[in-house]
């Protein structure tokens, strides 16, 4: 990982500004996230990094625009999200970001290409292209002769690439992966490494994952570690 | 079992409003074999002013006399008159004895009037010669010759009504019985001036016009009464068609049938809370699916329509089948009971239970909408 990044040259994709979340129970109250600023720029590789509870799955949230901050500015492509509405959001989720979960989170029932195309029953993707989308996808992700299998049937290697088409299929800008290889075996969890890679060099795919596993948090250009709400350190790799 | 209580609902709202409509239905037909655009005048009022049942009517206060008869003949044209008393007496054959049967007084024309005349080979009504005769003659109803006559045919029989002994020279065909009315199957029917004897008067308790086709029915009513008021009061008598009966009777079952339909559509509401419970469930089983959804871009109408929708196509499929099965037990209750489905219940009885879906899903769809994503993605 020798090439640079000049992020000056480049746009900001989202940016954080002073972000503070905050959990009241009761009286007392706990601040997750104290003044995080973070600016995000289009084809960066970047992973958040920290120990348990020092507020890195918060973060993601707050990134992914699944939750609000307490305080501060979230900007994406230079608008502030704050005023938007739910559905307005989750317009932007739907074709702007795209997720990954430790979990996998696929539909038990459902067959791997159903899993794919969930996200075009909220997009404008016309019917008839669907198929079609979804079956290219798959078989980018290697698992052409799985289309019809469903998640019980697959490996968990296979689960992951399964979800990882699914948050390709509209075609987003930003990939957020939530500890995408902490239910993996090794050989998976580099195979899907691997393929992170690959849409960010070869798509231009701005990535940012979340770790507990240091080394594997330096294989993104730039890691962020971050303690007790707070970043504590930036790395470039 | 979800949607049991939905089944139970719509089958017993199908049924109650099939057997309702059977009712009605068979009740018309009886009516219309009554004979049709007959005009009845009998003593006291029948019906109240709200077109129900009067409560005096029962009572006979006043009879009419040969002499109406003839009054309405002279002054009304192209119509058939005929005057009916009737008396109920005990009845004897040389098997046995029928108690309290009624016994109309009548003439010629009203066994072709009213359908009772005996078909082929079952004897023949009475003529006008034989009631100005006054010849002992008697027509049996159907179920009255079975029961006088157990095992063998009445026809040329005699019969004992008050001492005096009657030929049985007919027996009418079966009617069936009918509702709120006389069984025409359990009555005999003898010439008039032979029922004068036997009643010891020569009082006529009603009086039947026909008249010429339906349209006159009203004209005809109106001259009647004109008539009748010249020397009665207004309240000594009534002047009513089939029809009036007919919505007088209809009416009642139409409030037996709602009310009974009523009762059935609180198992729909039942089956409803039912449904509301299956879904709030389903979506505490599926928070991490509505997570999912959430995250990946559903919007919160989407998750409320689809599970609205989910909850409508179980009350549905709850529905549909309480359709087939009120359809099933109508066909089984046919057999010794009118009854008829009808269109109208089976849209409505569908149109109430996808009605009770979409109420009862609002309740859990909306919490379902209403769930942040990153809840319910952690949700275990």
């Amino acid at each position: 990982m020798t090439k640079l990044l000049s992020p000056n040259n480049r746009n900001i994709i989202l940016e954080l500004k002073n972000i503070t979340k905050t959990y009241t129970t009761g009286t007392n109250s706990f601040n997750a996230l104290d003044g995080i600023n973070l600016k995000i720029y289009e084809g960066e590789f970047i992973s958040i990094t920290g120990p348990s509870g020092s507020g890195k799955s918060t973060l993601m949230h707050i990134i992914g625009l699944l939750d609000n901050p307490t305080s501060g500015e979230v900007n994406l492509n230079g608008r502030n999200i704050a005023k938007l509405k739910e559905h307005q959001l989750a317009q932007i989720r739907n074709v702007t970001l795209g997720f990954v979960f430790q979990q996998f989170n696929l539909l038990a029932k459902t067959s791997s290409l159903e899993n794919v195309l969930l996200p075009l029953l909220y997009s404008d993707v016309p019917k008839r292209d669907r198929q079609k989308i979804g079956l290219d996808l798959l078989a980018k992700v290697g698992l052409q002769d799985k289309t019809n299998n469903t998640p019980a049937q697959l490996s968990g290697g296979q689960q992951q690439r399964v979800a990882i088409a699914r948050a390709l299929v509209n075609n987003p800008k930003i990939i957020l992966a939530d500890e995408p290889t902490g239910n993996l075996d090794s050989k998976s969890g580099e195979d899907v490494m691997k393929f992170f890679h690959q849409l960010n060099e070869k798509e231009g795919r701005t990535i940012v994952f979340v770790t507990h596993d240091m080394d594997l948090a330096k294989e993104a250009n730039r890691t962020i570690i971050i303690k007790d709400g707070k970043i504590l350190e930036e790395k470039h790799a | 079992m979800t949607s049991l209580g939905i089944i139970i609902g719509v089958t017993s709202v199908i049924l109650l409003t099939s057997i309702g409509n059977g009712l009605k239905k068979y009740v018309t037909d009886q009516f219309d074999s009554l004979g049709a655009n007959s005009i009845f005048i009998s003593p006291g009022r029948v019906f109240n002013d709200n077109g129900g049942f009067s409560q005096s009517g029962a009572i006979m206060t006043t009879s009419f006399s040969l002499k109406d008869v003839t009054n309405l003949k002279r002054k009304l044209d192209n119509v058939e008159i005929t005057p009916a008393n009737g008396v109920f007496v005990d009845i004897s054959s040389p098997f046995n004895t029928q108690k309290s049967i009624e016994i109309d007084g009548s003439t010629q024309n009203f066994g072709i009037n009213n359908n009772l005349a005996p078909s082929e080979g079952n004897g023949r009504w009475f003529t006008e010669e034989e009631n100005s005769k006054k010849t002992p003659v008697i027509i049996l109803g159907y179920q009255l010759a079975q029961d006088l006559f157990p095992n063998s045919s009445a026809l040329g029989k005699k019969v004992i009504v008050k001492g005096k002994t009657l030929k049985v020279i007919g027996v009418s065909d079966k009617k069936g019985s009918s509702f709120g009315g006389p069984s025409f199957d359990k009555q005999g029917y003898i010439p008039l001036n032979v029922a004068f004897d036997l009643a010891g008067n020569n009082d006529i308790q009603s009086i039947i016009v026909k008249a010429k086709n339906k349209d006159s029915i009203e004209s005809t009513k109106k001259q009647i009464t004109k008539i009748m008021l010249e020397k009665y009061d207004e309240d000594a008598f009534s002047v009513f068609d089939s029809s009036q009966l007919l919505s007088s009777i209809n009416s009642i079952i139409s409030v037996l049938t709602i009310s009974l339909t009523g009762i059935a559509a609180i198992s729909l509401v039942v089956g409803g809370i039912g449904i509301m419970n299956i879904m709030l469930v389903s979506v505490t089983e599926r928070t991490r699916e509505i997570g999912l959804r959430k995250a990946i871009g559903a919007y919160p109408r989407a998750i409320l329509i689809q599970f609205l929708i989910e909850a409508v196509i179980l009350s549905c499929i709850g529905g549909t089948t309480g359709i087939l099965l009120g359809y099933l037990g109508t066909l089984a209750i046919k057999s010794f009971f009118p009854a008829q489905v009808t269109i109208s219940s089976v849209i409505l009885a569908f149109g109430v239970s996808s009605l009770v879906g979409i109420i009862f899903g609002v309740a859990p769809a909306r919490k379902a909408s209403k769930l942040s994503p990153i809840e319910a993605l952690r949700y275990e």
